[in-house]
């Protein structure tokens, strides 16, 4: 912009070009998740400080499985991101809602059955559908629910965005050679699955049963 | 359109009142669950609910996320530029802006006002010290005023930082803008409620933690601490985003020619700074949001009542305030780095080893954070690991010392009030390095920690690395920002009061602790022999507060006036110089080339820069 | 065009595959190991490399615009 376009008309000239402005959002978008990598890495390295080679009783299969939740509403979302750089539109509307319905699957799975924020039992094929860890059960409760409680605040909004994207597609207003604003999202999508990547064994699979 | 109603319409009053409404109904929202759900009346989660939002509450008011609601429904908003119609410039000021320099001027005043609000609370609590015994506050008060004096200052110091960066790194690369410009208004108008919940902080009770806030006692202070934690916070989105703004920025937008080791030395300074922002700061959010959710939810971090680890938090929050020390002085380094070479009229002594000094000490400051654990009770391996990383440190700073002096060795200097100033840096900053390695010294810190001596080093770095440098800026950019010239009489005053007034506070302070004067207490015993030095200390204080008062001053006068200054009175190198004062909306009309090193002052036939032929057809 | 699609839409479906049967072992070791601190970090950075790559493309960061 500085020296590469020379024309301007007042204002007009000074606006980078789509392609450019692309370009500089990206990189501010990747330097935004390795800040909050320090975020993640904070809480990762209090989850190590406080619990130590233990961990406390979880459900093993609910942990599994909003694990492949995740993994496949991203899967989704990589389709949507394809699709509209192949002008598909229909396939790029239908993934996103797929991937948005995952994710707040996601997300009730961990604050209804993990959470357990309404106080329920159910034993069904041999699994407690229903968490037993409460907030205030020392450092086992306040470690869990904060990383898993940051994790989902990530999640929810995370769903929000692609809602929003979802809405503005429906209107026609990404096309294969602009959508940044889907290309962001999708990163962002992704990245909160990278992060419970890592969450998942710290929580669930690492050290004894205290 | 009147003052009056330009004032009640801009943003900063639509953004307090967004504030007000948003915290009352946060509070009667926490209250109205609470009460349906049938548990007891308090009054915490309420507050704490009522801030967080009250945050959002502003900004909406103040239009900052105006641009992106449009966004998200679709809409393209073009970027606004130049004042509003049919209203006076100085609006600008007082409403969103997108523009860089106006961003910039925003940060500068308001950290300058929030400069004096510390400075006031240090001056009460500095009057109470003057004598033994207690005079006119009770402890209670004495605590609130110096915990919030730390922040207050801290926050000052953070808004001067981007004060600088925003408004000279743009002109100095030869780009029209930030790369986010409203990124960059959200990073500056999202640090005003955050000084606002502090300060509201102080009136609600206030808080007795210092500005560190360790549990256990934090998690057991009055309410106060809850708003000043939040504040905290909150002021990390500034840091984070303006930081992530300006990597990209300089990333993308550089001048043609403009290689890494062809930018103005205090771009490197900036960089530097902004790596250490938008990673650390994080960790030190991480640490808050841990303390407030202890306190409100009663999730179990730190207590060790509950099983918790209180040296946790003093990990976190040092991995975040260790390197943030770095962010004050950095910029400030850059600054004596920038302008001595103009004072001097002779090349910048080895350029590439101050630039990379910078980064240096930027990552060396993410190694080090444990030294101000010494006496926490932590293992002795930690301690030496923690002892060598610490000097080190002392490497890329003896680099800056040297080059400034090589910088200034048989150099045709004058003594303007910004050269004066950086002199008067350098001084201090001394001051404050040779007693570093002392405290970074396991055994002779486990004598001094908590001491007085502690608050003499440090203010002495703080001075010497942020305050006389940041002066300097202001006096040597102010012809840049407003096209006037200040007074150098009264710019001179002001030097020859502060620096040996500081001299004085600064080493009083420090013998003052090796005496045996405690940090963060409002009382002392006469038989420490500490009084005298108390007083001289409270004396130099006032005398330090009366010459900032004498800049406030110069600055406001000179800026009305009507006489402008020369284009480039200092004779610079540097691109900003070389186009009107004040800039043009757009900074640079002709875009520049690189072609030649920075510094080269002295050297005939040595060029920096060249303006391109005017485009044909415009 | 519509190879190039098909082609993307495999990937992504192969990289879903690869991240189901990591997390599979992961959890397979999870149960087993005594001590599975450090594999299952070692498979966390291996799915978080997949992720990376495969979904969120960081090469685009230094190459030229190219959408697949």
């Amino acid at each position: 912009m500085s020296a590469a376009t020379a024309h301007h008309d007042e204002a007009h000239g000074h606006e980078p070009s789509y392609a450019q402005q692309t370009k500089s959002n990206r990189l501010g978008l990747w330097l935004f998740f390795f800040s909050e990598l320090f975020l993640f890495g904070a809480l990762f390295a209090a989850r190590f400080a406080l619990w130590g080679n233990t961990r406390p009783e979880l459900s093993q299969v609910l942990g599994l499985i909003v694990t492949s939740i995740l993994l496949v509403s991203g899967y989704f979302m990589y389709r949507a991101e394809v699709a509209i750089a192949h002008d598909d539109r229909k396939t790029f509307l239908s993934s996103l809602l797929a991937a948005a319905f995952l994710g707040i699957v996601f997300f009730v799975g961990v604050v209804i059955l993990e959470w357990n924020v309404f106080g329920l039992e159910l034993n069904a094929f041999g699994v407690e559908w229903f968490g037993r860890l409460k907030p205030r059960d020392g450092v086992y409760g306040g470690v869990f629910f904060a990383m898993t409680g940051m994790h989902a605040l990530h999640v929810l909004s995370g769903v929000i965005l692609i809602l929003f994207v979802w809405n503005n597609g429906r209107k026609g207003h990404f096309s294969p050679e602009q959508h940044w604003g889907v290309e962001a999202t999708a990163l962002y999508w992704h990245y909160v699955d990278v992060i419970w990547v890592f969450f998942y064994p710290a929580l669930y699979l690492i050290g004894h049963l205290a | 359109m009147g003052t009056g109603k330009i004032i009640l319409t801009s943003s900063f009053t639509r953004g307090i009142i967004g504030q007000a409404v948003f915290a009352a109904l946060g509070i009667a929202f926490i209250n109205v669950i609470r009460a349906a759900l049938g548990l007891e009346a308090t009054l915490e989660p309420g507050v704490v609910f009522g801030a967080l939002i009250s945050v959002i509450g502003f900004l909406l008011g103040a239009g900052v996320f105006t641009d992106w609601i449009k966004w998200i429904g679709g809409q393209k908003t073009p970027l606004r530029h130049g004042t509003p119609a049919g209203k006076p410039e100085w609006s600008r000021y007082l409403n969103v802006d997108y523009n860089h320099k106006v961003i910039g001027i925003q940060y500068g005043i308001t950290s300058v006002i929030i400069l004096l609000v510390g400075g006031i609370f240090a001056i009460t609590f500095r009057l109470e010290l003057a004598q033994p015994g207690m005079q006119f506050l009770d402890n209670d008060a004495y605590n609130t005023l110096f915990s919030g004096h730390g922040i207050v200052m801290i926050a000052s110091i953070l808004l001067g930082v981007g004060a600088m960066v925003n408004y000279l790194v743009p002109l100095m690369i030869g780009a029209p803008d930030m790369a986010f410009p409203r990124l960059n208004a959200f990073s500056y108008w999202v640090a005003v409620p955050s000084a606002i919940l502090i300060l509201a902080g102080m009136a609600v009770g206030g808080w007795d933690t210092g500005w560190v806030a360790y549990p256990p006692l934090s998690l057991r202070a009055p309410l106060g601490v809850q708003l000043f934690l939040l504040g905290f916070y909150m002021n990390g989105f500034s840091s984070i985003a303006g930081a992530i703004n300006l990597l990209v920025t300089v990333a993308t937008m550089r001048a043609k020619g403009m290689s890494l080791f062809r930018m103005p030395i205090f771009v490197w300074a900036a960089i530097a700074t902004a790596l250490i922002q938008f990673t650390a700061t994080q960790t030190v959010g991480v640490s808050l949001t841990m303390a407030v959710a202890e306190r409100v939810i009663g999730l179990n971090f730190f207590d060790p009542v509950g099983g918790g680890n209180p040296l946790l938090y003093q990990h976190l929050f040092w991995f975040y305030s260790h390197p943030v020390v770095y962010v004050f002085v950095l910029p400030g380094l850059g600054v004596i780095s920038e302008l001595l070479p103009v004072f001097s009229r002779k090349p910048l002594f080895g350029y590439k080893w101050i630039a990379l000094s910078s980064l240096g000490i930027a990552l060396l400051g993410f190694l080090v954070w444990a030294h101000h654990m010494f006496v926490a009770g932590m293992p002795n391996s930690l301690r030496y690991a923690f002892m060598l990383s610490t000097m080190f440190v002392a490497i890329p700073t003896g680099v800056k010392f040297f080059s400034w002096v090589g910088t200034m060795w048989e150099g045709k200097l004058s003594f303007e009030t910004p050269m004066l100033f950086v002199l008067g840096a350098i001084s201090v900053f001394l001051i404050g390095g040779v007693t570093g390695p002392i405290l970074a010294n396991v055994p002779t810190d486990l004598h001094l920690h908590d001491t007085y001596w502690i608050v003499g080093h440090f203010h002495a770095t703080m001075f010497g690395g942020f305050i006389f440098p940041f002066f300097a800026a202001l006096y040597y950019w102010f012809p840049k920002i407003t096209g006037r010239m200040y007074k150098e009489s009264l710019g001179k005053l002001h030097f020859w009061l502060m620096t040996p007034a500081f001299w004085v506070m600064s080493l009083g302070q420090m013998s003052a602790g090796i005496m045996g004067m405690r940090r963060r207490i409002a009382d002392y015993d006469p038989a420490l022999g500490v009084a005298n030095t108390q007083m001289l200390v409270t004396i130099a204080g006032l005398v330090i507060g009366w010459s900032v008062l004498i800049m406030v001053y110069n600055l406001v006068s000179s800026a009305r006036s009507q006489e402008m200054a020369a284009m480039n009175p200092w004779r610079s190198r540097s691109p900003e110089w070389q186009i009107p004062s004040p800039v043009p909306e757009f900074n640079y009309d002709v875009p520049f080339e690189v072609v030649g090193d920075p510094y080269d002052y002295g050297l005939s036939d040595s060029e920096y820069i060249r303006m391109m032929p005017a485009p044909s057809g415009d | 065009m519509n190879e190039r699609k098909a082609a993307a839409y495999r990937r992504g479906l192969m990289t879903l595959l690869i991240l189901a049967a990591l997390t599979a072992v992961e959890y397979g070791v999870g149960v087993t190991l005594t001590d599975p601190r450090v594999v299952l970090f070692l498979i966390a950075l291996l799915k978080a490399a997949v992720i990376v790559q495969s979904f969120m493309h960081i090469y685009r960061l230094w190459r030229e615009e190219s959408h697949e």
